[in-house]
């Protein structure tokens, strides 16, 4: 035997037996998905059909799936009753700077987190959990009477400051590098390397996963993000495209149609962000939830 | 060879340094959690013996709030709809992810645009969606009353309309739209179960339901208990549900904590009461989430 | 830890090769390091992982120089390569992200804009006016406009804050004594009440009395806002309840028009004439929206009772009726309209009521509907408000939207010209000339509004402008918001059939009673 040649350790593992039993059938299987994937789909089903509707039809029953006239209209009207490019930009900036300081400050936390032993740290840990159970409203005056004092509200980096900081990213970034074992760590300080080397070095490569729940999440949350935006962002030209499906409700009417081909124009770039980090995602999140 | 003072100098001196390493990590994201949130949480934690309305003076009252707490129906109403919020929706999400989960696992055709589409939901605008789920569940006239109706059920439920099955929609509601979620967090706990545990279980000639029970589920518990903990978290701090598809209706049947707490500091602008709403809330989870954590130690 | 030395180099210690074997070992990405070619990595998988612990210091003891590299971890020169173009292809990833990033936050920085308001344009005070759906509102503009021709040294920015929510968000952003809000537009009037207990708006007793304002023009109103004889806001803006009706339905069904002097038993049965059909094509006689102003205040028009008095047992024959009319499907089902958030303007433009009560905000929307042609209602008119036996014709709900001054503003005299503008003649004019009803309502005032193209042509309808007698939805009261909430509630429960009427409305009077202390 070759010692250039890979092969496994142990011995031959057995080829001729299926690698996993299958106890139902597939035509079960597949009914059972198909199923499953309407009751989540239909509702955007009757999203994309409203979207392409005049507003006194949207409610209009029996429920018609495909409008007569497709009002192609509305996805024109959307550009132009609100500033909607405007508002697809604010929000794409603002995610995309909470996001990317969310992975930076997250990542750092959760290492120290996770490997490193100083003082205080099961109380800080133990400070940044609890605060997970504090709904928002609670103190959002008070944070909100600090922000203006710092002039901070009306502006994009206030909202930034408020969301780059959050206790679930360092939860998720902890249970993460818990999964990756103490003594690779141990082996690169005893080979003299600092513990930033360790992090840029050893612990980021292994994150990829995480990074990418953590994206992902950061990015649903701050991309749908409506309270904080409202209360903080009252020029029009810094809010963000949750606020501008709220315009759409005035107060003697409301345009659902609009307010549908808004939503459906709004979920594309998330979907994209979420297509494109599927590969890392499901491995991501296993070891988050693993060593718990 | 160092002398003993020496010696626990030198440990000392390596122990503030490896605090002060540690703390240059923690710093960015402590800081700025410091100053933006643990701030004004710790601020909201002293309003609750203070009585403020944001604009005029705060006077201390110490506990007062507290003694209108015991006396308020609706407190104890909303407490009450919370807990049954939570009861619903924690297990019907756990069982429900876990199924999709296990079976998205398996080799099919498509499983990653089936992965995708379970995961819909939980990425689109809570606004848009609720209007469609209201519609969805209109109790006279919507796809699913007329299935409902077609398959022979007389007496047909209101869904948000009705108090009986107002919190009932809304459970169905956050199943849905979360299920996805929890659903990867689960994928991801399967894939890292090792598939020879599953091959000497049928060497020994286990079914598929005696697999499921004593490989799956415990190789699963730590995942299954992070998603506990989140859920249980998310449920008891639920508000933007309500708010969407029944506004606390009707009557008080979907009156929970977080709503009652809105409706205080943001309608009587009686922020000192809302802030000691808030802490019975915040105990409570805490309580919650220790009895969940001895739970987990004890089983482990 | 001797002996760990790579005899090619210092080994990098982010080289995770050895440690794939390592039983316990979870993580993919450190396993996958091992092998990229997956087929293989699969079966090594299958016998590599065992559960237990780390055995990390065992294999590094066991790596010395000179003895041959297990078969697993030994990697052929092609993976080498393969591994060492991944790993510089990351750093130039990392290095690009960190250039990236340094770009973005220096465009960042340079288009965020802070609070600071650009530096006052040469000498002109500048008004911030908070108001609401500042695109969908028509008067708005040529306000503003009249005004800064007629001042050149103001300027006057609006502030939209958005029509949901409103007076929380306004609430809001004057907490804590906030002076970037001028003028303030006051949707509601618990609202107003939240403002002013919070001490947000200045009182104008004083101003009025200096500037000789005649408040005997809004009909008594100020004296309902007042709150211990102080007035906070002035109106600008009022608008009443009316019956909306569908012409070519009527003719269709060949029964005669409602009248300006319509009792509520003649309104129940000419909606229960004018109902036809089934499904699709069903035509409702009545439509009463969703909100209990619709229903609730029939009962006050006699003005023996207010909302807010804390006993609502006189609301009973009003719910009953309209139960009765919901019941035997004259008008559309409560608990459908809710949760299908049906508004009323859909289901009068496609023909499907009749009759309709309503504000009056809603002339100027169904006017412009008509005119872009997005409507299948064509021909349509108005009538005074159905009134309760005994009561006179031309009685009816108003409702006023105000405008005050914020208490903490720095530049309170531009600002209270700026409400006695909009408050006064000058502007009901403008306001009137957009089919909006100004607060002041004179003879020349209602004719502006008549004279609207679009405007219905018949007498009656030019006649239902003519009011005798408003009763305001909700009276000023301290505790208005709080009483809001639960008749809300209770409404929500009676309407969707949840309780019977007896008890909604004791609920009502327990919850309310509560609220005020008794």
């Amino acid at each position: 035997m070759s010692a250039r040649t890979m092969r496994p350790r142990t011995a031959q593992p057995p080829t001729l037996r299926p690698r996993t039993a299958r106890p139902f059938p597939n035509a079960l299987t597949y009914a059972f998905f198909i199923a499953v994937s309407m009751v989540m789909f239909i509702p955007f089903a009757w999203m994309l059909s409203a979207s392409l509707k005049l507003d006194q039809d949207v409610f209009s029953f029996p429920v018609r799936w495909i409008p007569e006239n497709p009002r192609w209209l509305n996805y024109q009207e959307i550009w132009t009753t609100i500033p909607l490019g405007l508002f697809i930009f604010n929000s794409a900036k603002l995610t995309f700077f909470v996001t990317a300081l969310q992975l930076l400050t997250s990542s750092f936390a959760g290492y120290a987190f996770s490997k490193l032993q100083f003082k205080f740290k099961n109380a800080l840990f133990l400070g940044y959990v609890a605060t997970l159970a504090m709904p928002w409203h609670v103190y959002m005056v008070p944070q909100f009477i600090m922000m203006r004092g710092f002039h901070l509200n009306n502006s994009h980096l206030g909202i930034v400051c408020l969301q780059a900081f959050s206790a679930f990213g360092v939860f998720l970034m902890r249970q993460l590098y818990q999964s990756i074992p103490d003594e690779l760590c141990e082996a690169a300080r005893i080979d003299g390397m600092s513990e930033y080397g360790i992090w840029a070095r050893i612990m980021l490569p292994l994150s990829k996963p995480a990074l990418s729940t953590l994206t992902i999440f950061a990015f649903v949350t701050t991309w749908n993000d409506f309270l904080g935006p409202m209360i903080y962002l009252t020029k029009t030209n810094l809010k963000t495209i949750q606020i501008g499906l709220r315009m759409f409700i005035t107060q003697y009417s409301s345009e659902y149609g609009l307010i549908m081909a808004a939503s459906v124009v709004a979920l594309i770039p998330v979907l994209i962000v979420f297509l494109s980090l599927q590969r890392f995602f499901v491995q991501g999140i296993a070891t988050a939830g693993l060593k718990g | 060879m160092l002398a003993t003072n020496q010696r626990t100098d030198l440990a000392r001196r390596k122990e503030v340094r490896r605090n002060l390493v540690a703390y240059s990590f923690l710093a960015p994201n402590l800081l700025g959690f410091a100053v933006f949130t643990l701030g004004p949480i710790l601020f909201a934690f002293v309003l609750a013996f203070l009585s403020w309305d944001g604009s005029n003076i705060i006077t201390f009252v110490a506990l007062d709030n507290f003694r209108r707490l015991i006396d308020d129906d609706r407190f104890f109403t909303a407490l009450l709809n919370t807990v049954l919020y939570a009861a619903g929706t924690v297990p019907l999400t756990m069982v429900c992810s876990l199924t999709l989960a296990i079976f998205l696992n398996r080799k099919l055709h498509g499983r990653n645009f089936f992965r995708t589409i379970s995961f819909f939901p939980y990425v689109a605008s809570l606004v848009a969606v609720a209007i469609v789920w209201n519609m969805i569940f209109n109790p006279s006239k919507g796809p699913v009353n007329m299935l409902l109706g077609a398959l022979g059920v007389h007496d047909l439920p209101g869904w948000a309309a009705d108090k009986d099955w107002a919190m009932i929609t809304v459970i169905l509601f956050s199943v849905w739209k979360n299920m996805g979620y929890y659903m990867i967090i689960y994928l991801a706990g399967l894939q890292g179960i090792s598939p020879e545990l599953y091959e000497a279980a049928s060497l020994d000639g286990c079914n598929g339901w005696a697999k499921f029970r004593r490989i799956t589920l415990p190789q699963l518990a730590p995942t299954s208990f992070f998603v506990l903990i989140m859920i249980t978290i998310q449920c008891f701090k639920v508000y933007d549900q309500i708010y969407m598809i029944t506004q606390a209706g009707p009557g008080t049947s979907t009156l929970v904590l977080v709503y009652h707490i809105y409706n205080t500091a943001f309608v009587s602008w009686n922020l000192g009461y809302a802030s000691a709403i808030a802490m019975a809330l915040f105990i409570l989870v805490l309580a919650i989430t220790v009895i969940q954590f001895r739970v987990e130690k004890s089983f482990a | 830890m001797t002996g760990s030395h790579d005899p090619a180099g210092s080994r990098d210690p982010a080289d995770l090769h050895y440690l794939a074997g390592t039983p316990g070992f979870v993580n993919q990405e450190a396993r996958r390091c091992l092998s990229p070619d997956r087929k293989v990595h699969e079966k090594m998988e299958r016998c590599m992982f065992r559960p237990g612990p780390p055995r990390i210091s065992e294999e590094l003891a066991d790596f010395p120089e000179d003895k041959p590299c297990r078969d697993s971890e030994y990697r052929s020169y092609n993976e080498e390569a393969t591994i060492f173009k991944e790993e510089e292809g990351m750093r130039r990833i990392k290095a690009a992200v960190c250039i990236g990033l340094l770009f973005s936050f220096v465009l960042f920085s340079a288009t965020a804009e802070g609070a600071k308001e650009a530096p006052a344009q040469q000498g002109k005070t500048v008004l911030k006016w908070a108001l609401w759906d500042l695109a969908a509102t028509t008067y708005y503009t040529p306000l503003i406009a009249a005004y800064e021709a007629a001042h050149p040294d103001v300027k006057i920015e609006t502030l939209d804050l958005g029509s949901t929510d409103y007076m929380t968000m306004l609430s809001t952003q004057l907490t804590g004594g906030d002076d970037s809000i001028d003028v303030c537009t006051v949707k509601d009037i618990p609202g107003y009440s939240n403002l002013v207990k919070a001490g947000q708006l200045l009182p104008l007793n004083d101003y009025i009395s200096k500037s000789k304002i005649d408040t005997s023009v809004y009909g008594g109103i100020t004296d309902q806002i007042s709150v211990d004889g102080k007035v906070f806001a002035l109106p600008f803006r009022s608008d009443f309840w009316i019956v909306y009706y569908n012409k070519d339905l009527f003719d269709r069904a060949g029964v005669a028009y409602p009248t300006n002097d319509m009792s509520l038993t003649q309104y129940a049965a000419l909606a229960r004439k004018m109902t036809s059909g089934k499904g699709a094509d069903k035509v409702y006689g009545s439509h009463f929206h969703t909100w209990r102003s619709a229903v609730q205040l029939f009962g006050i028009l006699d003005g023996k009772q207010t909302i807010v008095d804390g006993n609502y047992d006189f609301l009973k024959p009003y719910y009953a009726a309209i139960l009765a009319q919901q019941k035997d499907g004259i008008c559309q089902d409560y608990a459908t309209l809710k949760t299908s958030s049906t508004h009323y303007s859909g289901v009068f433009y496609n023909n499907s009521v009749a009759m309709m009560n309503m504000g009056s905000w809603f002339i100027s929307t169904l006017i412009a509907k008509i005119e872009k042609g997005e409507t299948q209602v064509k021909n349509w008119g108005i009538v005074k408000y159905p009134h309760p036996d005994g009561v006179p014709a031309g009685t009816t709900l108003g409702t006023i939207t105000t405008l005050g001054v914020s208490a903490a503003s720095k530049k309170q005299a531009a600002a209270l010209d700026f409400v006695k503008f909009v408050s006064g003649t000058e502007g009901a004019a403008i306001i009137a000339k957009t089919g909006t009803i100004p607060a002041i309502r004179t003879n020349e005032i209602a004719a502006i509004i008549a004279a609207k193209p679009g405007f219905p042509a018949d007498a009656n309808s030019k006649g239902a402008l003519q009011v005798t007698k408003t009763y305001l939805e909700m009276p000023m009261h301290p505790k208005s918001a709080e009483i809001e909430v639960v008749l809300n509630q209770n409404h929500d429960n009676i309407m969707t059939n949840n309780v019977n009427i007896d008890e909604g409305i004791a609920r009502m009077n327990k919850d309310v009673a509560k609220i005020l202390g008794r």
